[in-house]
């Protein structure tokens, strides 16, 4: 039960964390533009070349043209594959896309046992002995498991070599992110391990089960995890906590790089939403120090860039 | 013993934390061998004494050494108040959220590195590094002003805080171009650029610290007199009556340039560098619009004439009152749009980045002049003979016009029409490579930073030039087409630093001149190849 309670409180951290660092972005106020071209959801004509509608005579006049599909034919190999990665530093990519690939793919076995749990409790007639529905699932679920456990091994020590063996990334790497890596290591090792024993995670489909049902729907007959098993639940639990409080992060927050920054170019149309926010942002006050500025904490930004330069008074 | 720098050296005192020998760089192409072997002029010993120059082998900033341990602290102080401010919403909207996503989500992988130019042509200097005066500030930021973060900085990356690191992390902002090549190459979206951009704005809006030419001279002069060159209206309008003449010598009629008509459909805002440095391009606009019959007009207000923003490289408060300033004199002249002449951080500012600061009737409608010129190009108004401009061209993108701004077919289809001899360099378009001039470098010149920019952070660009041609025989007249004036002075000043017009008949010009180059009914050339016209008369 305690494995269980371990696993609930560090889903619920990653629940708070994670809420908490995409409201921080959501909440904050609209700022400049600053986008970097190609911005993928153009149409796909200038989308080869990095074009935008302000290649347009008067394209205010013109309608928004975006294309979510030519966004997401960017987005889909970017996430899965690291496209931008193998693109601008092809070494590094031999390494960290077995490390993130192995990480998807164990979130993505996480998720086919939490189907198999769903239709176990369901009592669904697939998972009846010899159904090939059920003979699938289990297939996926040993597949995305194993290639999950041995291309993440493969991914760490790769990176730790990288880390250690080139002065370029060992002379900015700090004690964290070593302890990042070897934490993310070790959960891979003891899960790869459990694996050895249990070679078609029928440990792993018990514990997710017992996980939906606070362990009361277990079977008396399935064993407890082994102690690789059990350090690899904890260690995976005490993961999902952590990550939204570190830099790791990224992997959601890359979502705001892109569409909050990179590629936000939407115009300013008066009366419009933006609009409406950017007068909210010239009442602010700053409280900027430089004579030039001006300011006193009492002058709003409005009132700042209609004024003259203190040197000019 | 270590020999690498990393970040926390910046703290640690020396004469001198980074030094370029002369066989560092990155090396050139012949005939340009002899200049592998020169290094960056050293700096006057009498004309440092009472500066920092510590960081490297030139100097960007010029700021006083404080006199006593005391202001030392005091400016410590100032700089982390400036640093608190950056975070604040009241102080810094403006770039807020982009500046809380790259602080926080680095990987430090070193994708980036590659990417710069800078960094690449320094022979890999580690202080050029992008990450490098990014991950200082992080490390600041982490340790001094975050909760537990004298602790959590033994974890995530000690620094040690003083007057030393805060004077080399101001230079230090000033060897970045603001390209942006970095965070475009980044996986996740990391901007180290913009990091450089909010240090330098950190310096000048807490403490006073920027570069005289760009604040002083610049920002300062502009909203002062009407100009960053210091051309006052009146001498706005004369500068353009002589153009105005010698336009008439190469059109063979009467050009006009109408000046301050309501309600004209486009005001035209030059660069009015242009007007004193490469008359021709006020000129060649002049010619095309009035060849195609457009409603235009130029603007005699202070400001109105000039289009340049150099708040955009350092100050969000100056860019902020150019801006402003800008879209109040198009407000009043009652025109349709403002079209912005070949000036690319002005591309920029005012289209892009101003976009969220202009509300109500100060949101005027702008369009970029390579757009305005490609419609009257390609609508047959205008005659061409293609064959005027028998020369080699090669097209430089400015890179916020480029990647910044997405504006990368028009000026090609012109050039497609015009220039039989148009080849691309590599790479070009959004992947580009900065002139080295940008974000104010190309106006930056005391001590020797003229020096440093030739040899280093204009460097590759030179490179690349010299690849666009390299199948073309020496004494052939080649033609770089700039269409920013920025990257026209850095290309200027390469072309006078390695003798380029003599060794590679290099010369250099925009767009427009090209255009009017290959006009039909031109009676003389606009373009000329030293003494020699580019095409006979």
């Amino acid at each position: 039960m305690g494995l269980y309670v371990l696993t609930y409180a560090c889903a619920l951290v990653f629940v708070l964390a994670m809420g908490l660092r995409i409201r921080r972005p959501i909440a904050l106020p609209v700022h400049v533009r600053w986008e970097l071209y190609p911005v993928r959801h153009e149409t796909a004509e200038r989308v080869a070349y990095g074009g935008s509608y302000l290649e347009a005579l008067n394209w205010w006049e013109r309608p928004d043209k975006r294309s979510l599909w030519n966004e997401l034919k960017y987005m889909a190999p970017e996430i899965l594959l690291m496209r931008g990665l193998w693109k601008e530093n092809r070494r590094l990519w031999w390494v960290s896309f077995p490390f993130h690939f192995g990480l998807y793919l164990m979130v993505a076995a996480f998720g086919l046992l939490l189907l198999h749990a769903l239709l176990a409790l369901g009592g669904a007639p697939a998972l009846a002995d010899g159904h090939p529905l059920g003979r699938l699932l289990d297939g996926l679920i040993v597949l995305a498991g194993w290639s999950g456990l041995i291309l993440g091994n493969i991914g760490c020590l790769g990176l730790f070599y990288r880390r250690l063996a080139d002065p370029e990334l060992r002379d900015y790497a700090s004690f964290a992110d070593y302890f990042n890596l070897g934490f993310i290591f070790l959960f891979f090792l003891c899960a790869f391990a459990a694996g050895l024993g249990d070679p078609s995670l029928a440990g792993a489909r018990a514990h997710t089960l017992g996980l939906l049902t606070a362990g009361s729907a277990l079977e008396a007959s399935i064993p407890g995890p082994s102690a690789a098993g059990a350090a690899a639940v904890v260690l995976a639990s005490l993961l999902t906590a952590y990550i939204p409080l570190t830099h790791m992060s990224h992997m959601v927050m890359k979502y705001f790089f892109y569409h909050s920054v990179k590629w936000d170019d939407a115009p300013n149309r008066r009366g419009g939403k933006i609009e409406a926010a950017v007068r909210e942002n010239l009442g602010l006050r700053p409280t900027w120090q430089a004579r030039h500025v001006g300011a006193d904490g009492r002058k709003s930004w409005r009132e700042i860039a209609a004024s003259e330069p203190g040197e000019m008074k | 013993m270590r020999t690498r720098l990393a970040p926390a050296d910046i703290s640690r005192p020396s004469d001198r934390l980074s030094h370029i020998e002369a066989g560092d760089l990155a090396p050139l192409p012949s005939p340009y061998e002899d200049f592998n072997a020169t290094a960056i002029p050293p700096l006057k010993p009498e004309k440092v004494r009472h500066i920092e120059t510590s960081l490297d082998d030139t100097v960007a900033l010029a700021i006083p050494r404080p006199a006593s341990p005391e202001e030392e602290e005091a400016r410590v102080r100032q700089f982390l108040s400036g640093l608190k401010k950056l975070f604040e919403k009241e102080n810094n909207w403006t770039f807020l959220q982009p500046l809380l996503l790259s602080m926080e989500h680095c990987a430090k992988c070193q994708t980036c590195a590659d990417a710069c130019p800078v960094f690449e042509m320094s022979g890999r200097k580690e202080i050029y590094r992008p990450i490098f005066r990014a991950e200082v500030l992080r490390r600041i930021y982490r340790k001094y002003l975050r909760p537990g973060g004298k602790i959590a900085s033994r974890l995530t990356g000690d620094i040690d805080l003083n007057w030393t690191a805060i004077a080399r992390l101001a230079e230090l902002s000033y060897r970045c171009t603001l390209c942006r090549r970095c965070a475009a190459a980044c996986p996740i979206g990391v901007d180290n650029g913009l990091i450089a951009h909010e240090i330098r704005k950190l310096f000048s809006q807490e403490m006073g610290i920027a570069p005289k030419e760009i604040h002083d001279k610049g920002s300062i002069q502009h909203l002062k007199v009407g100009s960053s060159t210091g051309m006052k209206p009146p001498g706005a309008k004369d500068s353009v009556e002589f153009i105005q003449e010698e336009m008439r010598e190469i059109t063979g009629w009467k050009v006009d340039v109408p000046w301050d008509v309501e309600g004209a459909e486009i005001l035209l805002i030059h660069n009015a560098g242009e007007m004193l440095a490469w008359p021709d391009n006020v000129g060649a606009f002049a010619v095309i619009f009035q060849a195609a019959g457009v409603s235009w007009t130029m603007s005699s207000e202070a400001a109105g004439y000039d289009v340049v923003n150099y708040g955009l490289w350092y100050d969000d408060v100056q860019f902020s009152r150019v801006a402003v300033r800008h879209a109040d004199i198009t407000r009043r002249l009652k025109v349709k749009k403002i079209v912005i002449g070949e000036c690319g951080h002005a591309h920029k500012a005012l289209t892009v980045v101003a976009d969220r600061l202009l509300t109500g009737d100060l949101n005027v409608p702008r369009e970029s002049a390579l757009v305005t010129l490609a419609d009257i190009v390609l609508s047959g108004k205008l005659r061409f003979d293609p064959r005027r401009n028998d020369f080699p061209v090669t097209l430089h993108d400015p890179c916020n016009v480029v990647r910044s701004m997405g504006i990368v077919a028009p000026q090609r289809r012109i050039l497609e029409k015009i220039a039989p001899r148009f080849r691309e360099m590599t790479p070009h378009g959004v992947e580009n490579y900065c002139c080295g001039g940008g974000s104010g470098f190309a106006l930056m010149s005391g001590h020797n930073f003229a020096d440093w920019r030739n040899r280093v952070s204009s460097r590759k660009k030179f490179m690349q030039i010299l690849a666009a041609f390299e199948n073309e025989p020496a004494e052939v007249p080649k033609y770089v087409c700039a269409p920013c004036s920025n990257c026209k002075g850095a290309i200027r000043d390469l072309i006078g630093h390695y003798h380029a017009e003599e060794r590679s008949r290099l010369y250099y010009g925009g767009l427009v001149e090209l255009i009017v180059n290959a006009m039909a009914d031109m009676k003389k050339p606009i373009i000329r190849f030293g003494d020699e016209p580019s095409w006979k008369a």
